[in-house]
């Protein structure tokens, strides 16, 4: 396997993944031949764009106060950590997204505050908001990722539709789309296969100019634009102007790209690849707002680095994870920008960036830092199902909305009163 | 006092030579585990398992109290209804069919038992991404197309709930083979001379034969198969899991009990405690309904 | 007249035949299909029935793919099911034929606590067995795999169904010659029994084989996984090629339907011996 995988990178890549692939000679672990100290094992989930994993294990291998052995995980990420974190055989340092309040709560991490806080202010607000408990910092955000709206110009040309700005504008383009599109079986609008549950999370509540948790820790959704929104996205449904059942879902551009529909609710990662597919025949938008008191809403979010409480070299760890996500500058623009294409957390080095200052890549980095919410951390993964399976219901089956939420607003303030406790 | 623990010849101690390995990894490896999820269901165990906080009742009370999770049970009665009798039809039929067939017999015996050597994630495959897929190249959508049919997306429509048919049909295919060699099994075993002495008596060939001896017959094997179908639609989870979940988790609907407590206790929900409890009660159920079952049916009784 | 009504019902039953049989073997059809198409072929809008140029490019395409390794998770799939075959067939047996025929006082209670396992779902003990395997250091490895997995109940119950309508002049014969419950086992109850073993590993084989949720949380590492772990990852990961993955999935099943043509007579001829249908 070491064989094929180094000759495969020969040939697929440049000068970056020629060091890699020689620092990874032997081994395809990524277990660093040199370097001493103690044995780390860092693990990341499984990114799609090539090169990235090689870096990571250069990075890994660059580091000469130990020994740091980098785990690629592809699969359900979230799960395998949260599994492995009950055990020994767990991680010492782990990108995570999150870590969720029960992770902290349940003294599965390390507080990393002494490492952060000298750079604290460099950091997005919004995306370092989510990893602070009780004035602690429980990770260090690496990249920013957000969702948006990618519409294909020309499409919208051919039906006589404007990009929407509003979401009845959308629900409107999305049905002309479809009716347009109908000879050629291309859908109006694609926001997952679940209809948007999941892909869309709270952002039609940011659209509605709502929020999930408000700022003093109570439950933002209890009000009645909330459900007059959410019915929105049910219309989309009933209409049949949405994209269900593709073979990839909203965060893949396959769809966009592939022609089965004319809008796409995908991620900013798939911005290289709609370009290279579509060159200039796309656009972006955030989830247009609604109502008089609506926002336009763009979903951020990152995933940190973090460490295992379980760690055996829990200091080592630290120094590890500073050394990497703190100091290293150039590893960190190198990472946000040389394969996928992410936002650096840090915003000296987005400012500095230039590959993000033309194009739909300039608005999108626009829309993230105006118009940018992150999850709340406080919005635990029982409050969050409880939401989704509601908002599934309301889109699919055309739940009544108040009702539903009605029942999520109850659960939500149950699971704020749970964490409040001890 | 050694000599009666060895019993008579020795035979304790061959009892526990043949028995023991298997009995002390069976206790290690089942009895383990499940005592020890009872003991987290008393607690308040998000994130760990060994938690700290008891709680009591807390956990059984807020999952009966949880309408997803009745609602999950409902799932599975739902499914069995489909399965079960589905299944059992099916599987008779093939047999019946197989059993009378002259031409070819052992290759369509072949073809309709080959399917039990596919795995779950395989065939989910397939009909997701193949048979069922939502866009216009899913198979099924394309037959549908040639008759100026819009295309459906099988799996996430809720109305009409045509996921079921994806469900349903996938375990079908991958089970009424090894079923129908258990109806074959039972048809080889009626002897023929019961089917003499109803021609004798004017019994016509066909339904009334089948109605008055086959069926009768075949009632023990009836029993075993309706028996086997509705634990193993109990244990489902592979089929769900594979057809359904996506990296955001799982949707609402056509969410079996064993699916909907993996993600609360594997999933980033990590609550352990409400876990274990929700799985002590579907293991209360399953054991009252195979016992209720058992006695019903006068399974057992042989036994003792 | 009643015997052109039965011919025509015999042929009757032969086409109903044939069209459940073909449509029995679609889903193969489909994975040879895709996994020899190219990704244009098989997201064309008109169905194509086979694809213009079949691509056996594609074998070597996907053994070398660095994200999938196909090559190691069919030798892990290939020793943990021959293990696991072979382990529980020793245990099992051996169980079976104590539980049947050596008489001891608690031998109903302990064969009611074996067959209370099988109703007790993998799944719900699932996160205990999963932190009690990562204890004892075994999470990625092939014994955390294969030993957990080893003691059936279903397979011991089968065996002691079908030792209890063992023949026993056979057992008292080779009593009269002295051979003790250890030696007339594997001297005159072992070699009487080959179907039986070989049903019973069969349906076990396949079992190990296709299994999912016990190799997807202990196989963690990818030189851990098996075919199924490779084949649900690669399904969910980011960029999935269609052809890929069912060319994945159609070698996957390939040794078993091998082993199943080799087998199949014992798994019928088992199926009618092991008593869950009596």
């Amino acid at each position: 396997m070491t064989d094929i995988g180094r000759r495969r990178l020969l040939a697929a890549g440049g000068g970056i993944a020629l060091t890699g692939a020689l620092a990874a000679c032997g081994s395809n672990t990524g277990r660093s031949g040199g370097g001493s100290g103690p044995a780390l094992s860092q693990w990341y989930h499984q990114y799609g764009e090539s090169g990235t994993e090689q870096a990571v294990k250069r990075y890994a291998d660059a580091y000469d106060k130990a020994q740091v052995t980098v785990q690629w995980r592809p699969g359900d990420y979230d799960r395998q950590t949260a599994a492995a974190l009950l055990t020994d055989s767990g991680p010492d340092v782990f990108e995570v997204n999150g870590p969720t309040l029960d992770q902290i709560r349940g003294g599965q991490v390390v507080d990393l505050t002494s490492a952060v806080e000298p750079v604290k202010d460099d950091f997005n607000q919004a995306v370092l908001a989510p990893k602070i408990w009780q004035d602690k910092i429980w990770s260090i955000p690496q990249v920013i990722d957000m969702q948006l709206l990618y519409y294909r110009k020309s499409m919208l040309a051919d039906a006589g539709v404007k990009p929407p700005r509003t979401l009845d504008e959308l629900v409107d383009a999305a049905r002309e789309l479809t009716a347009k599109g109908k000879k050629d079986k291309v859908k109006g609008l694609f926001l997952g296969n679940d209809g948007g549950a999941g892909a869309l999370g709270g952002t039609p509540l940011h659209a509605a100019g709502l929020s999930i948790i408000t700022e003093d820790g109570k439950t933002g959704f209890d009000d009645p634009a909330a459900a007059r929104t959410l019915g929105k996205i049910h219309e989309l449904y009933a209409d049949k102007s949405l994209l269900l059942g593709a073979p990839t879902d909203w965060s893949d551009p396959d769809a966009l790209t592939q022609g089965l529909t004319a809008m796409q609710w995908s991620g900013l990662w798939a911005l290289p690849q709609v370009k290279k597919a579509l060159g200039d025949d796309f656009g972006v938008l955030p989830f247009p707002k609604d109502g008089s008191g609506g926002k336009d809403a763009v979903p951020v979010g990152a995933y940190g680095s973090a460490v295992s409480a379980r760690s055996k070299h829990k200091k080592e760890a630290v120094a590890f994870a500073k050394w990497l996500w703190i100091d290293r500058t150039d590893y960190q623009r190198d990472f946000a920008l040389s394969y996928g294409f992410h936002i650096p957390a840090r915003i000296s080095l987005a400012e500095k960036a230039k590959e993000l200052r033309s194009g739909a890549a300039a608005d999108a980095v626009s829309y993230a830092t105006d118009l940018g919410h992150s999850e709340p951390l406080l919005w635990t993964t029982a409050a969050k199902t409880a939401y989704q399976d509601a908002v599934s219901r309301i889109i699919k089956d055309g739940a009544n909305p108040e009702s539903e939420l009605k029942s999520v607003v109850r659960k939500t303030n149950a699971e704020l009163e749970r964490v409040k406790k001890k | 006092m050694i000599r009666s623990l060895l019993g008579p010849q020795n035979r304790n101690l061959w009892f526990w030579v043949f028995v023991g390995p298997f009995a002390v990894g069976l206790a290690l490896f089942t009895y383990v585990p499940l005592l020890w999820s009872v003991w987290l269901s008393f607690f308040d165990a998000h994130n760990t398992v060994t938690p700290t906080t008891f709680v009591g009742l807390d956990n059984y009370v807020s999952m009966l109290g949880d309408d997803a999770f009745l609602s999950s049970l409902g799932t599975f009665l739902l499914f069995s209804a489909f399965i079960v009798p589905a299944t059992y039809a099916l599987s008779l039929g093939l047999a019946l069919m197989v059993n009378r067939v002259r031409i070819a017999q052992a290759f369509f015996r072949s073809v309709f038992f080959l399917p039990t050597a596919c795995s779950y994630v395989v065939a989910s495959l397939v009909w997701k991404l193949s048979i069922f897929n939502g866009v216009r190249f899913g198979l099924v959508n394309t037959v549908l197309g040639w008759f100026g049919a819009d295309q459906t997306a099988w799996l996430s429509t809720t109305d009409p709930p045509w996921y079921w048919l994806v469900i349903v049909t996938v375990r079908l295919w991958l089970q009424a083979g090894f079923y129908m060699i258990l109806f074959l099994a039972g048809l080889q075993r009626i002897s023929p001379r019961l089917y003499e002495a109803a021609a004798v008596d004017g019994a016509k060939p066909g339904w009334q034969t089948f109605r008055h001896i086959t069926f009768p017959q075949l009632r023990a094997t009836s029993v075993a198969v309706v028996l086997l179908l509705v634990i193993n639609a109990f244990q489902a989870f592979d089929e769900f899991y594979n057809l359904l979940s996506d990296a955001r988790g799982y949707p609402p609907y056509a969410r079996p009990p064993l699916v909907y407590l993996y993600y609360i206790a594997l999933g980033s929900e990590q609550n352990l405690g409400l876990g274990s409890a929700g799985a002590v009660i579907l293991a209360l159920i399953i054991a009252v309904a195979t016992i209720v079952q058992a006695r019903w049916f006068g399974l057992g009784r042989k036994e003792d | 007249m009643e015997n052109a009504l039965v011919r025509a019902g015999r042929a009757l039953r032969l086409v109903l035949l044939i069209a459940l049989a073909l449509l029995f073997l679609i889903p193969f059809y489909l994975l040879v299909r895709n996994g020899l198409a190219t990704e244009a072929d098989i997201t064309a809008p008109d169905w194509t029935f086979f694809p213009r140029a079949l691509q056996w490019g594609n074998i070597a395409e996907l053994f070398a793919d660095p994200n999938l390794p196909m090559a190691r998770a069919l030798l892990n799939s290939t020793v943990i099911a021959v293990a696991t075959t072979l382990g529980t067939l020793l245990l099992a047996s051996l169980a079976g034929y104590g539980l049947a025929r050596i008489p001891y006082r608690h031998a109903n209670a302990v064969f009611y606590a074996i067959l209370g396992t099988l109703m007790v779902p993998a799944a719900v003990t699932f996160v205990p067995s999963f932190v009690l395997v990562s204890s004892l250091g075994w999470i990625s490895t092939l014994r955390g795999l294969i030993i957990p997995t080893l003691f059936s109940a279903f397979a011991c119950f089968i065996f002691r169904q079908y030792f209890l309508g063992f023949p026993r002049e056979l057992e008292d014969a080779a009593r009269v010659d002295g051979l003790g419950y250890w030696r007339t086992y594997w001297r005159v109850v072992v070699p009487n029994s080959r179907p039986v073993f070989a049903a019973v590993g069969t349906i076990v084989f396949i079992g190990a084989w296709n299994a999912f949720l016990w190799p997807l949380v202990i196989g963690q590492d990818r030189e851990a996984w098996t075919v199924q772990v490779a084949l649900s990852t690669f399904t969910t990961a980011q960029n999935v090629n269609l052809h890929e993955l069912f060319l994945a999935a159609a070698v996957s099943i390939l040794p078993l339907i091998l082993v199943f043509f080799l087998l199949q007579r014992y798994i019928v001829a088992g199926v009618e011996r092991t008593g869950i249908d009596d």
